[in-house]
């Protein structure tokens, strides 16, 4: 078979075994790094474990049959009497047989609670997102730098044109126009980040193509699409992963921000943009709801962006050694 | 290729570029009958079905999309930029846009000087003391600001210099609009600092000033990050290089290496950088002016967008791409002058 020949050789494997090791001690060695990666674990485990944790009943009035299936908004915007911090004067003190450990929102729901029902929301969004912007972004990168000439042009302008939009606006008017649903939030976020991936991709493209190798496969009567698919785009994802990750902390910033701004399916959702939207007009006395919700996010963000900055810092060829 | 024939070859491609981005955004505003329906700026409450219908015929919202993108291009070549709704007192939709926009001026200057004031020592020192503790707080800053929500940072600025110092009796700083003594002095630039300046009136120059203060900051502390990471890999990347060794070999002072020879061509991408950046803000800050009640173009928007007003979004969407468009252009033409390598 053609492949044992263009394949990889067994001393080849190794080669490429010990710079996975050395990539390892790398990782290992810079305390930033494993901050990221250790919050990022944290986040992804609480994404999956989020429902079982608290239940997922208590962001409806369905969770409340105490209160006649309706919300408890006798307890709304009320901070716990004996809690640590003193936010000052002006707020709801509650001394009621529960402990809200962050306070409560304007639902008389306790906000830790919703914050923890809000990671997964956030996360799971913001994991569609950035993976459908660098899909889209990637391929029609790919396509654009392999073939080339007129396809390329145009690919190349229309990412111009995006590029050239603020992108918060662009966002507010696909989701003015098409309705304040998740899924038109994830399409008009995504948007937005897709133009990065295709100026990458195609960038990477444009180098790898005139390698040696490209030659070689061609010279043994690989086809096109075996050749992109099966050689180019594997050995230039590089930095279109760590791209992703970094543009992860934007795409859940942006996500959370729409949010805030007022385009949510519903106000009641637990989803961190929406909790701090809830304590905008609550700024002085109930400041926890923007307090914790904003923190939360910055803490998300600040994950992977940890993880983002390291992973480039070590795939960087021209820094790494 | 000449230096002028490559700008007239870029203005050229500016406009198919600014066509495809009306094209797009008109398409978004006007195309679904879902959406916003473009006679809502001109009609009011009180009007009959058939004068709402009067009104859409007189527009021209009736005809097919193509015609209404001709007409919409041809209105606004020639300055007529429709009236905004009841929202904004069914002003012309400039009058509205350019008076909040001295505003989003003044707030973008204010915060690029702190980002370049800031970010650009912190990039410089992180280089020189490279994975030494000044580089390790520098990029922890950084991170932090490209990972904090900008509503987040807004409100926590506002909590503590404006409603904790108020409360414990100490000299605090506004926590949100432009101005606190409005019509005071009289109004030429529309920039309430330049303005209290060209006045000669102090007191109400410092008092824009301080309004100033905690949006500019907030805004630069996002930016700050980025500023300070491009420098940082620029020197890096600088400083390996033989000219610095035999400027150096040469018997230079450091300082001179660094801040004349090095510093220089590091800063190529950052003015890149820079200019991206207040290019982006001139379009307004959405979050930053709504959190701080800032009376810019970007707070302008968001309530067109809520007030579902067309006429203002496709005006604004068309000017701020404009400006950024040519930032693009302006940036790559400074980059003949910053580096003479270049050439086009």
């Amino acid at each position: 078979m053609e492949n044992s020949e263009v394949g990889t050789t067994k001393s080849e494997w190794a080669a490429r075994w010990a710079d996975l090791k050395y990539t390892l001690y790398l990782l290992r060695k810079n305390p930033l790094v494993m901050a990221g990666i250790f919050m990022t674990f944290f986040f992804i485990a609480l994404m999956f474990l989020a429902n079982y944790i608290v239940d997922p009943k208590l962001a409806n009035p369905a969770g409340y049959p105490e209160f006649g299936g309706n919300y408890p908004f006798q307890r709304s915007y009320v901070w716990s009497k004996g809690n640590i911090i003193n936010w000052g004067p002006g707020i709801h003190l509650y001394e009621g047989p529960e402990f809200f450990l962050l306070g409560t929102d304007g639902w008389g729901r306790d906000l830790l609670k919703m914050i923890v029902l809000a990671i997964p929301v956030d996360i799971e969004n913001a994991i569609i997102i950035t993976l459908g912007a660098a899909a889209f972004g990637t391929l029609l990168g790919a396509l654009a730098g392999y073939v080339g000439g007129v396809i390329d042009e145009v690919v190349l302008r229309i990412t111009d044109i995006f590029l050239s939009i603020p992108y918060l606006i662009l966002a507010l008017v696909f989701a003015t126009m098409f309705g304040r649903t998740i899924e038109t939030l994830r399409f008009s976020i995504l948007l937005v980040f897709w133009p990065t991936y295709v100026r990458l991709m195609r960038g990477q493209i444009l180098s790898e193509k005139e390698k040696s190798y490209v030659e070689a496969l061609k010279a043994l009567g690989a086809g096109h699409a075996r050749v992109l698919f099966g050689h180019i785009i594997p050995n230039s994802i590089y930095p279109v992963l760590v791209q992703a990750t970094l543009d992860f902390g934007s795409v859940v910033l942006t996500f959370s921000a729409l949010m805030f701004l007022g385009f949510s399916p519903s106000p009641s959702l637990p989803e961190l943009g929406n909790l701090a939207s809830d304590g905008y007009f609550h700024i002085f006395d109930a400041p926890w709801l923007m307090m914790f919700s904003g923190l939360t996010m910055l803490l998300i963000a600040l994950a992977f962006n940890l993880l983002g900055d390291g992973l480039r810092d070590v795939l960087d060829p021209r820094i790494r050694r | 290729m000449k230096l002028y024939e490559y700008i007239i070859r870029r203005l050229i491609l500016m406009i198919f570029v600014l066509l495809g981005i009306s094209l797009i955004v008109f398409y978004l505003a006007r195309g679904f009958p879902s959406g916003i329906d473009p006679v809502t700026p001109y009609i009011h409450s009180k009007m009959t079905a058939e004068q709402i219908e009067m009104v859409r015929k007189i527009h021209g919202f009736d005809q097919p999309l193509a015609i209404q993108f001709f007409y919409w291009i041809r209105d606004i070549l020639q300055g007529d930029w429709g009236i905004t709704g009841t929202w904004a007192n069914s002003r012309p939709t400039n009058v509205v846009f350019f008076s909040h926009f001295p505003y989003t001026v003044e707030l973008s200057v204010a915060a690029t000087i702190l980002t370049v004031a800031i970010g650009l020592p912190l990039g410089i020192i992180s280089a020189l003391k490279n994975n030494k503790l000044p580089d390790h707080v520098s990029r922890i800053i950084a991170l932090a600001g490209y990972s904090v929500p900008a509503y987040w940072f807004g409100f926590v600025l506002q909590l503590v210099f404006f409603y904790y110092l108020s409360l414990w009796g100490l000299p605090h700083l506004p926590s949100s609009g432009a101005s606190g003594m409005e019509g005071v002095v009289s109004c030429i630039t529309g920039m309430p600092v330049l303005d209290g300046i060209l006045a000669g009136n102090l007191g109400y120059t410092l008092d824009a000033l301080a309004h100033l203060i905690l949006p500019a900051f907030s805004l630069s502390f996002i930016s700050m990050g980025f500023l300070t990471r491009i420098v940082r890999a620029g020197m890096l990347e600088v400083l390996r290089q033989d000219y610095i060794t035999l400027a150096r070999s040469k018997g230079l002072t450091e300082r001179v290496v660094i801040y004349r020879h090095a510093l220089k061509n590091a800063l190529i991408p950052a003015v890149t950088l820079t200019g991206m950046f207040f290019a982006l803000l001139l379009g307004g800050a959405m979050i930053t002016e709504y959190v701080f009640a800032w009376p810019g173009v970007g707070q302008i928007s968001l309530r067109a967008v809520f007030q579902g007003d067309s006429n203002f979004l496709l005006v604004y969407t068309l000017v701020t791409a404009a400006i950024i468009v040519i930032a693009n252009l302006i940036v790559d033409v400074l980059y003949v002058f910053l580096d003479p390598r270049i050439k086009y």
